[in-house]
């Protein structure tokens, strides 16, 4: 059973560490997912990543998490990239031939996510083809114009993809920290193991050789 | 009254306005601005996660000092990540009326608006001038996509130094 910090309820998922109640994730705020995301696909990421590593200490799984939300924002940014575009797309359309005040924008950009989609009907396929032909644009430049038009916020998007990666950088290294630490300590334990073994055998040699 | 016309009315009466006068609606004015509370120091130790999270993070064998580093620097980094997706959920909204209205047709409602006062058309042309440059604003925001983006934007700084400091007290723990 694993304790799912996304919504406080138990679901039947392996966690590959040994005892819950060791768990830092309980402790933490839980990373949130919106209405319209996958759980489902959210755990499995984070189950995949946990399972790259081999016996993970409590903190490295309370990293890991972290890690799985950063993949899962870039997932989000990628998406509003393309929403951008949509909108901008809206936009001119909508201000086409100087009909800003003749086509409400809400209505346009409705109606541009479906025909986008494949999923307009006849009549709203026939009007954004409308208004295509009124403002003399083909779809491909109108997503030309968009892209240069939303280039601001686009850029905004990819500091915030970039800064993420950077995030997934930082945390990589901080989980490598940890497994390389606890590597040190049990050969740590081991030599100092062998040491003491040595003494002893030393110990019981040097009392043999006493002359009694 | 018309839709439009009682929202032109309502706006310009705004204007007039010289803030709150009570003291409590003072205290509520003087957060208006307040937009995630990062800026604000934490006092994770009072916490009660705080002291859990110590004592599980001591049992991986890291000493008293990075215990509390590590500590501090994860709850502060889920400080942050809460109000970078509260500001992704909750983007700045879209005045619509504005965005959409149009200026020019609207130049007799502010003249009548304004009539009472006995003003002059300067006093149209200035309001009227005025909604214009808050219009060019509204436009420039773009939808709700585009407000997010720039919500989320500027918290990356935020982003930045709490997955360092976290890093930073990993690493050296």
């Amino acid at each position: 059973m694993l304790y799912n910090v996304h919504f406080g309820i138990y679901v039947d998922v392996a966690m590959p560490v040994e005892d819950n109640s060791k768990s830092l994730l309980p402790f933490l705020s839980s990373p949130k997912l919106l209405p319209n995301e996958s759980e489902s696909e959210f755990q499995s990421g984070l189950q995949s990543l946990l399972s790259e590593l081999d016996n993970p200490s409590p903190l490295a799984v309370a990293l890991v998490s972290q890690l799985n939300e950063s993949l899962w924002w870039i997932k989000r940014h990628t998406v509003d990239k393309e929403l951008l575009l949509h909108e901008a797309m809206a936009r001119l359309l909508a201000k086409a031939g100087n009909h800003w005040d003749t086509y409400d924008n809400h209505k346009v950009s409705e109606a541009l996510e479906r025909y986008l989609n494949g999923s307009a009907d006849k009549d709203e396929a026939a009007w954004i083809d409308e208004i295509l032909a009124e403002s003399k644009l083909i779809l491909p430049d109108l997503r030309v114009r968009a892209f240069k038009d939303a280039a601001k916020h686009i850029k905004m998007v990819d500091d915030l993809i970039h800064r993420q990666h950077q995030t997934m950088r930082h945390l990589q290294r901080s989980i490598d920290s940890i497994g390389y630490k606890s590597r040190l300590i049990k050969r740590m334990d081991l030599e100092l193991a062998a040491l003491e073994s040595k003494q002893s055998v030393k110990e019981v040699s040097s009392l043999d050789a006493k002359p009694s | 009254m018309p839709n439009h016309r009682r929202n032109l009315a309502n706006r310009c009466n705004a204007l007039k306005s010289t803030g709150p006068r009570s003291a409590s609606g003072k205290r509520a004015s003087s957060q208006n601005s307040r937009k995630h509370g990062l800026n604000s120091a934490p006092d994770f130790e009072s916490s009660l996660e705080y002291q859990a999270l110590v004592d599980l993070i001591a049992e991986e064998g890291f000493s008293g000092f990075a215990c509390a580093d590590i500590t501090a620097g994860l709850l502060n980094y889920r400080r942050v990540m809460d109000a970078y997706y509260d500001t992704y959920i909750s983007p700045e909204p879209v005045d619509e009326f504005l965005r959409d209205a149009n200026v020019k047709a609207s130049n007799p409602i502010f003249r009548e608006l304004l009539s009472p006062s006995g003003s002059e058309p300067q006093d149209v042309r200035e309001m009227a001038a005025f909604f214009a440059s808050l219009q060019r604003q509204e436009r420039r925001k773009g939808g709700p996509v585009s407000r997010r983006s720039a919500g989320t934007h500027k918290l990356i700084r935020y982003q930045r130094n709490a997955i360092a400091r976290l890093s930073r007290a990993v690493r050296q723990g």
